[in-house]
């Protein structure tokens, strides 16, 4: 089983920052002019003016490293005694610029004008942070128990069957569990089944009115992904193969990603780079399925919602993930007073608390001080209500708001279209969430 | 035809002869003609002298007419350019020299006597900001072409007084030559230097009642208590106005000078020349009175215009005014960081500077 | 002497440095590989590796301050540069008798005094930048400030030589020519090449997510 490091080993650390550097990153450490547009772009920066947190000063231990050693200039700084190499002082100053300072979001990522992926090398620089044991306790934490428990949260398949008999229950149906050959098998991330079970229910009723074949696994529900988040990749594969090996051993055709940032990133875009092949099914976000069914009329909504309302972009689902229409055209269908908030899309403002930062204790306040962005953005927006499509945006938010005493309600996509879900033809409506 | 006996062949001889010494002699003689006349009258005569003022162009600009098209083509001599080169030589160069040798000396005998003005009390370790980087980044973009641009332009003036004994004739001539480009080339961008500087110092540099009272007390120079300031005392804006009307006068006098194809004539040239030697000599003075206090002359000065930030004993013994308007809105004693660029100017009432805050317990 | 020394043997040593340099550069670089992407793409790769090396030459969407600032400042340099390396009537003739073996038609003399103008301004705006901003100043390197004036060394050296009537001014302009030459390699100045493999990369992984970069 994968480890969680919680020793300091900072040679350690070296070592595998050595290895990270792949040709894309000394692409990117060679084509680097300094500049500093990528200060302008994260919101740790413009709402706190401090300069440490621009993000390629974020990965100045990856770029000293490299310098030092691959290229002939730092070769030849080295043989006569010019620079220093990195020290154990190095990785404990920079832990809070690896982790608490940066949420992975990517937004740096779109506006060098060199075109460097400056998220993917703090990612990279995690790996070398978490194997030198220079992460965030609470991180470690997640992670230790994602690998015993199955969830950074400590649920068990108990807990989910608890909330799954609440759901059915209230809805009156069944929610297929380790169904052999069904079409999808869901994730649920922990974040959902504690704080918002709404989603579950949500779920079965949109897909027992669109007739889909689905199941969940008791074996493997987990969505989130703590790997991804402390940057181990040895720790993602165990996980992410946990939910593969569910999925393949069904034999499901798909499998669908919830309201969860990352697990989205982890399961579609790492997944199979991490266990090293293709995977026998196809990953779909929840939003993709939805926008599929809305698109073959098996979707169907009645009713508006004639709230003034507007939409967060979670950073991995849209800016990292490229899902960006799916979610609009979903909320088109039942709210009518959709407007969207300046900077919408794939240049929206991150909500402070991806990446691993609402399991960072130590980042708590630098949290709450950059949600000052995303106040701006819904004071000019003018609503009281956003919608969107992470569990982890949403509870991270919700804090935030209350924390500035702003009268805003968060609901999630899903959600707000199962309440306004057509009921099936012959079948009596049932009680619909609120 | 008939013979000719021996004796008329010497008769037609010796009257050929007669008319060959004859013709001979009027050829010889006739151009000292006028030659005698000159003896006699001892002038070409009275024609003449006109003649010679109407050329050196004194009279009749376009008395004369000439196949080669162009500015001024007409002139045979010009008369001005003798007064232009002699003005140079005689008036600009050497006042313009005591003018700068003289503001050198003065400032340095003024540091002699009071030394490098200290922050009374010390230095208080808060921080105030002071300048954007903005501001800065334009400042020092004005400094260093004007530098660049003095000293080219001081060679071209002295470098012949000055640098022919030390360099030698071929060493001032690569001099400059190279002077002369790099004056010509950069010249054209200080015009740009001096509209970004009035845009981003303008704020807060018009004189006001309480100026007047600060030069009475020159500033302080003297010993004794500054006078009221605002964001900027009475030097500072004396010296922006300067930058500004010195700055446009020399731009365009530059212009003119560097891009003579826009049918400039030769008084023009001779003019532009002037207006700009003048102004650079006396700018040039004026700016070692501004550099002299800004670095040497006052502890706490230049890193306003370096990091931004002053230090809040500076700010309220030298800009009491603004030192309080700034104290009020909290923004004494803050982290450097980039978001007090923002706040600087968004958030601080400029205007009110100079009157006393209706806030502050003087108002 | 020092004119034919710096226009024979160091013109030949610094182009063979600054070619062989750039290519020791490409292959450090490519040599340390990527991982095939096994993710299934949702759009093709190579197309958004392509816009991302197009797109980058713009700032995003939102003009912040200091996009605004690289941008007028950048382009005032980038452009002014190439202007006055590729169509000043001396480089021309230079290329021409030692490089290429062919010319072209120079700028008339008011491009080139624009394209100087604007390419010294923008230089000098930007290193006061890095030297004045807190960002900036934080990541810039000793290289960065190198970078910067050893390139406004070319460009003043030249400014000086301008009258072509001193072979002391046209050597100096050429020894500082060879300077930069050599220091190219090792240096950022490399992005004026590496660029199009950093912003393909991006772009191509973008590309493949379905995102436009």
């Amino acid at each position: 089983m994968a480890k969680v490091v919680t020793e300091h080993d900072y040679a350690r650390g070296v070592e595998v920052l050595r290895n990270q550097i792949d040709a894309k990153i000394a692409s990117y450490l060679s084509s680097c002019v300094g500049c500093g547009l990528c200060a302008e772009a994260c919101l740790f920066y413009t709402e706190t003016g401090d300069a440490r947190y621009t993000p390629i000063y974020k990965v100045e231990p990856m770029r000293r490293l490299w310098h030092r050693e691959q290229t002939v200039a730092g070769k030849l700084a080295k043989a006569f005694g010019f620079g220093r190499d990195l020290t154990e002082e190095d990785f404990a100053e920079w832990q809070e610029m690896t982790y608490d300072s940066c949420t992975l979001c990517g937004r740096c990522s779109m506006v060098c004008p060199v075109g460097n992926d400056i998220a993917y090398m703090i990612r990279k620089q995690r790996e070398a942070f978490s194997a030198a044991g220079y992460s965030p306790p609470g991180l470690q934490g997640a992670s230790q128990r994602a690998l015993e428990i199955g969830s950074p949260m400590g649920v068990t398949w108990k807990a989910l069957s608890a909330q799954i008999g609440h759901v059915e229950r209230a809805t009156g149906l069944t929610i297929p569990v380790d169904v052999q050959g069904a079409d999808y098998m869901t994730l649920f991330s922990s974040m959902e089944i504690m704080n918002f079970p709404e989603y579950i229910e949500a779920v079965a009723r949109i897909f027992d009115a669109a007739g889909v074949s689905w199941t969940v696994s008791s074996k493997a529900f987990e969505a989130t992904n703590s790997g991804i988040q402390i940057g181990s990749s040895e720790i993602a594969r165990e996980l992410v193969s946990r939910v593969v090996d569910a999925a393949e051993g069904l034999g499901c055709k798909h499998v669908i990603s919830p309201e969860c940032g990352h697990a989205y990133t982890a399961i579609r875009w790492d997944g199979p780079n991490l266990i090293g092949r293709p995977y026998e099914f196809e990953v779909v976000h929840i939003l993709e399925l939805l926008d599929q069914l809305r698109q073959q009329g098996r979707l169907e909504t009645e009713g508006f919602d004639e709230r003034n309302l507007t939409f967060h972009d979670p950073c991995q689902i849209v800016r990292r993930g490229g899902v960006e229409e799916p979610p609009r055209n979903l909320l088109n269908m039942v709210a009518p007073n959709f407007k969207e908030m300046p900077d919408h899309g794939k240049m929206n403002w991150c909500c402070g608390g991806g990446g691993g930062l609402s399991a960072n204790e130590e980042a708590h306040d630098l949290r709450t001080t950059v949600f000052k962005v995303k106040k701006r953005q819904l004071e000019a927006t003018g609503v009281e209500t956003m919608i969107t499509a992470c569990a982890n945006c949403r509870i991270v938010m919700e804090e935030a708001l209350e924390h500035y005493e702003m009268p805003v309600v968060i609901e999630g996509v899903t959600e707000l279209l199962a309440a306004h879900l057509k009921p099936k033809a012959g079948k009596t409506e049932t009680a619909a969430t609120e | 035809m008939t013979h000719l006996q021996p004796d008329q062949k010497r008769q037609r001889y010796r009257r050929g002869l007669r008319w060959a010494m004859a013709l001979l002699a009027f050829v010889l003689i006739v151009p000292l003609i006028p030659y005698g006349f000159v003896a006699a009258e001892g002038t070409l005569g009275s024609n003449s002298a006109d003649m010679w003022r109407d050329a050196r162009n004194k009279t009749q600009r376009d008395a004369f007419r000439t196949q080669i098209q162009g500015i001024e083509t007409a002139v045979l001599i010009n008369n001005r350019g003798e007064q232009w080169r002699t003005f140079r030589e005689k008036q600009l160069v050497p006042y313009g020299g005591y003018l700068l040798l003289g503001t050198f000396g003065l400032i340095t005998a003024f540091f002699l006597f009071r030394g490098r003005i200290k922050i009374e009390g010390g230095r208080s370790g808060k921080l105030v900001p002071r300048f954007s980087s903005n501001q800065r980044i334009m400042h020092w973009f004005a400094a260093g072409l004007f530098v660049l641009l003095g000293v080219t332009g001081l060679i071209l003036l002295y470098g012949r007084h000055v640098l022919i004994p030390l360099l030698g004739p071929e060493g001032f001539a690569i001099t400059a030559s190279a002077s002369k480009e790099v004056h010509n080339l950069f010249g054209p961008i200080f015009p740009f230097a001096i509209i970004a500087l009035m845009l981003m110092f303008g704020r807060g540099n018009t004189f006001r009642l309480l100026d007047f009272k600060w030069f009475l007390k020159a500033g302080g120079l003297f010993g004794g208590h500054a006078a009221d300031s605002g964001y900027y005392n009475g030097g500072q804006k004396s010296w922006f106005w300067m930058t500004v009307l010195f700055g446009i006068a020399i731009s365009v006098s530059g212009l003119v000078l560097d891009f003579p194809v826009f049918g400039q004539t030769r008084e023009l040239m001779a003019g532009a020349h002037l207006v700009h030697g003048i102004i650079a000599v006396v700018f040039i003075a004026a700016s070692l009175g501004h550099i002299y206090i800004g670095t040497l002359g006052m502890e706490g000065a230049v890193e306003s215009m370096t990091s931004g930030y002053v230090d809040s004993n500076w700010a309220a013994e030298h800009h009491n005014l603004w030192y309080q308007e700034m104290e009020q809105a909290g923004m004494v004693g803050v982290e450097p960081n980039a978001l007090e660029e923002v706040k600087r100017h968004d958030d601080i009432d400029f205007k009110g500077f100079g009157q006393p805050n209706p806030q502050t317990k003087e108002g | 002497m020092f004119l034919e020394f710096v226009e024979g043997p160091l013109w030949y040593a610094s182009v063979v440095i600054f070619l062989v340099g750039i290519a020791i550069r490409f292959y450090e670089i490519l040599a340390r590989g990527v991982k095939p992407d096994l993710a299934v793409p949702r759009t093709d790769g190579t197309a958004g590796a392509l816009r991302t090396i197009v797109s980058r030459s713009w700032t995003a969407k939102g003009f912040s301050s200091g996009a605004v600032f690289h941008l007028v400042a950048g382009y005032m340099f980038h452009i002014g540069l190439f202007v006055l390396l590729f169509f000043a009537a001396p480089h021309i003739v230079f290329i021409e008798e030692r490089i290429l073996g062919f010319g072209w038609t120079a700028a008339p003399h008011w491009v080139f005094i624009t394209a100087a103008n604007l390419a010294f301004a923008g230089l000098i705006l930007l290193w006061l930048r890095r030297v004045m901003h807190p960002v900036m100043r934080k990541i810039s390197t000793f290289d960065d400030h190198a970078a910067a004036w050893l390139t406004f060394i070319v460009m003043f050296t030249g400014c000086m030589a301008l009258l072509e009537g001193h072979d002391f001014l046209r050597a100096l302009h050429m020894l500082s020519v060879c300077v930069l030459m050599i220091y190219f390699p090792f240096s950022r100045l490399m992005h004026a090449f590496t660029f199009v493999l950093s912003r393909g990369y991006t772009g191509a992984v973008m590309g493949r997510k379905g995102v436009q970069a």
